[in-house]
């Protein structure tokens, strides 16, 4: 349950905890301390699988990862002390976890809640290019794109290159001006398009608390939207991050945090990387109080979230949350393909199937071509992934690994030559916001591929 | 290589044995093998494959860390046997930075390991720094290459910035040659900013070898 007594608590514990360097955190706590549980709980995750089938496994790489944050811990990195829960005490907070939160507003408001592995109920779809870059002139089209798809419950937008001519710039009044520009369109563009309600996730120009904190007020965030930020990895917070979590409680917000796991990095494999998540996951909602909690794990060589071994630890670490709390998870999916490639759509669906199947409450995205090429992105695609994920509610996790897998073979062969296809104004038409013939047909080709592999869309 | 004169020392690079490492360094090096030659035959062949079996996450970051902290110990070690040999002791200097607004280190970190595995010195001065700082120190340390990270679109002016004091008259002397990379940084961008471009942790090598005519 969130309160200021809770942010007082951490307070405390960030100002009082054990005093190291942040190095040390790194290799002791972090690295070390993976290891050990990975070793210590016998963690193997079957990277052979892109869905996990191993209930067992689930439950050890919960029992890991309660066992690694009991003495890993968030590093408060301007205190430079480790802030520390006991196991009673985590069990006693994850038992208190909001279990279910309403999103936007009016006729467009949506419940997120719960999931369990291959839940009957169709997850959140949060359609967005997860904050992908764009020309301040397509900012508004690019997202009403999304915003008309029935099948896409909430959303956000791009990532402004530019306001009046004007790059953002973190913690100056550029980017409290960028933040209040994305959200001046953000409202347009769900005017427009007849949703005024819809829930809006974060926003995508507020790097610091100042953007953050400027934009959650009446003309922006709205209560029912969700205050998205991230953590630094691996479990690392500041005073910033902390403002935001204690500016959305104050104000009656969502607290919708995330944590990205490093794949390779400091949790090493598919082993550590599951436990990792896990821990992340466990460490936002009892840290930083997060109402929703989310990953998108990244590659550190494709920057994806989508390649094999990731999805399979993913996988775990999600299915260990839903078979052993009410948490609301979310996962992203950041694509290597971009729009008008199939490569886009195998992706989409092989991780939808796996997200949806392992009991996450909301899906993101997808971002395509990594999220990095600017104006990459259309609602299109976003129709597709909820489709899949409607789709899959009637799928047991060995059904969906076979089609998971037929969908991953076509496409992970792409990956490494980065397949970014066409920019939105060359995949749709911007004055009618309608997807080209090619585009449209490419969709309605791979979905008619995955009917043929067992994906009923009735 | 010889395969049983390095042997101890191969593991304590694989396994990330810093004293043993170290003692075993010394050992070769008193027993008159010159500290170029256990460099050339043993420690850059095993750091090359450690490089490459970390770009295919055959190893991870611990690993490849764990790595380059023997390696830093080795050449402090013989760090006199160089000198009086007038042998280099590293490859080239590089000043690395997340540059200022942005606090994402990972992907930082996993450059910095990867340079150090192959030979170079790296200064990292961490995340949220801005352009004086970055230039006073690469002019201090009198360093060969400034590697800047980004992570987040609004960075990119900092890295500008960056850029731009490097090429103002008192500092163009020093002839510091930059490379960018991170997440919303393309090779397109770099072209425009006239500077070098990593997309990824085995690209910097390759490019800082390139910059210092290093390359094997």
């Amino acid at each position: 349950m969130r309160n200021t007594g809770r942010i007082l608590d951490i307070m405390e514990r960030a100002l009082t905890g054990p005093m190291m360097e942040e190095a040390t955190f790194d290799k002791v706590h972090v690295t070390e301390g993976i290891k050990r549980v990975v070793a210590d709980y016998d963690i193997k995750v079957d990277t052979g699988k892109l869905i996990n089938q191993d209930d067992d496994m689930a439950d050890r790489v919960w029992q890991a990862a309660i066992d690694f944050i009991v003495t890993c811990g968030v590093f408060s990195k301007d205190s430079g002390r480790v802030i520390l829960h006991s196991r009673p005490e985590i069990e006693t907070l994850l038992k208190a976890a909001p279990s279910e939160v309403l999103l936007g507003e009016g006729h467009d408001a949506v419940w997120e809640r719960a999931r369990k592995i291959e839940d009957p109920s169709p997850l959140v779809v949060d359609g967005c290019s997860i904050g992908t870059p764009i020309p301040e002139e397509y900012f508004v089209p690019a997202m009403i794109s999304y915003i008309q798809e029935p099948i896409v419950d909430v959303t956000c937008g791009g990532s402004l290159e530019t306001v009046q001519g004007f790059e953002s710039r973190t913690g100056s009044p550029l980017e409290i001006l960028s933040t209040w520009e994305e959200m001046d369109l953000a409202h347009l563009a769900l005017k427009r398009a007849g949703r005024p309600g819809m829930a809006y996730t974060g926003c995508m120009m507020a790097m610091s608390d100042i953007g953050q904190i400027s934009a959650a007020q009446p003309g922006g965030l709205r209560p029912t939207d969700l205050n998205t930020f991230g953590i630094i990895s691996e479990l690392k917070a500041n005073y910033e991050i902390f403002n935001k979590v204690t500016h959305t409680i104050r104000t009656g917000g969502i607290v919708d945090a995330y944590a990205n796991a490093i794949y390779g990095g400091l949790g090493g494999g598919p082993d550590g990387h599951a436990v990792l998540i896990c821990a992340e996951m466990i460490a936002l909602s009892v840290v930083f109080q997060a109402t929703c909690v989310g990953a998108s794990p990244t590659h550190p060589f494709l920057f994806c979230s989508t390649e094999r071994n990731m999805m399979a630890s993913a996988s775990v670490a999600f299915q260990a949350i839903a078979r052993n709390s009410h948490l609301m998870t979310n996962l992203s999916i950041t694509a290597v393909g971009g729009p008008v490639t199939k490569t886009l759509l195998y992706e989409t669906l092989a991780y939808s199937l796996m997200a949806s199947l392992s009991g996450n409450s909301r899906l993101l995205g997808p971002r395509p071509a990594t999220g990095v090429i600017s104006g990459h992105y259309t609602g299109l695609e976003a129709r597709f992934m909820g489709e899949v994920c409607h789709a899959s509610t009637k799928l047991n996790r060995e059904s969906a690994e076979v089609i998971a897998q037929k969908a991953f073979a076509k496409c992970e062969p792409d990956f490494e030559k980065k397949p970014y296809g066409k920019p939105f104004w060359e995949a749709y038409d911007v004055r009618t916001i309608k997807p080209t013939d090619e585009w449209q047909k490419m969709v309605d080709g791979v979905r008619d591929e995955a009917k043929g592999w067992g994906l009923s869309f009735d | 290589m010889e395969e049983t004169k390095y042997k101890t020392l191969v593991d304590a690079i694989w396994t990330g044995n810093v004293a043993s490492g170290v003692a075993e360094a010394r050992k070769l090096a008193e027993s008159g093998i010159k500290p170029e030659m256990i460099f050339g035959e043993c420690i850059e062949p095993e750091l090359g494959l450690i490089g490459d079996d970390f770009s295919k996450l055959k190893i991870f970051l611990p690993e490849l860390i764990s790595a380059a902290d023997v390696v830093k110990g080795v050449q402090e070690e013989l760090r006199s046997f160089f000198i009086s040999d007038g042998t280099k002791t590293s490859k080239g200097k590089i000043v690395l930075a997340t540059v200022s607004g942005d606090l994402h280190d990972v992907g930082k970190n996993i450059v910095k390991a990867m340079l150090e595995v192959n030979g170079f010195e790296v200064n990292d001065l961490g995340v949220d720094v801005g352009p004086s700082t970055i230039i006073q120190t690469a002019k201090e340390m009198d360093a060969d290459i400034i590697a800047l990270s980004a992570l987040m679109l609004p960075s990119l002016p900092s890295i500008k910035d960056t850029i731009e004091l490097s090429r103002i008259a008192e500092n163009k002397e020093h002839g510091f040659k930059i490379m960018i990379g991170g997440g919303p940084i393309t090779k397109d961008w770099a072209d425009k900013m006239e500077v070098f471009y990593g997309n990824d942790a085995a690209e910097a090598v390759t490019v800082a070898n390139d910059l210092t005519n290093t390359g094997s």
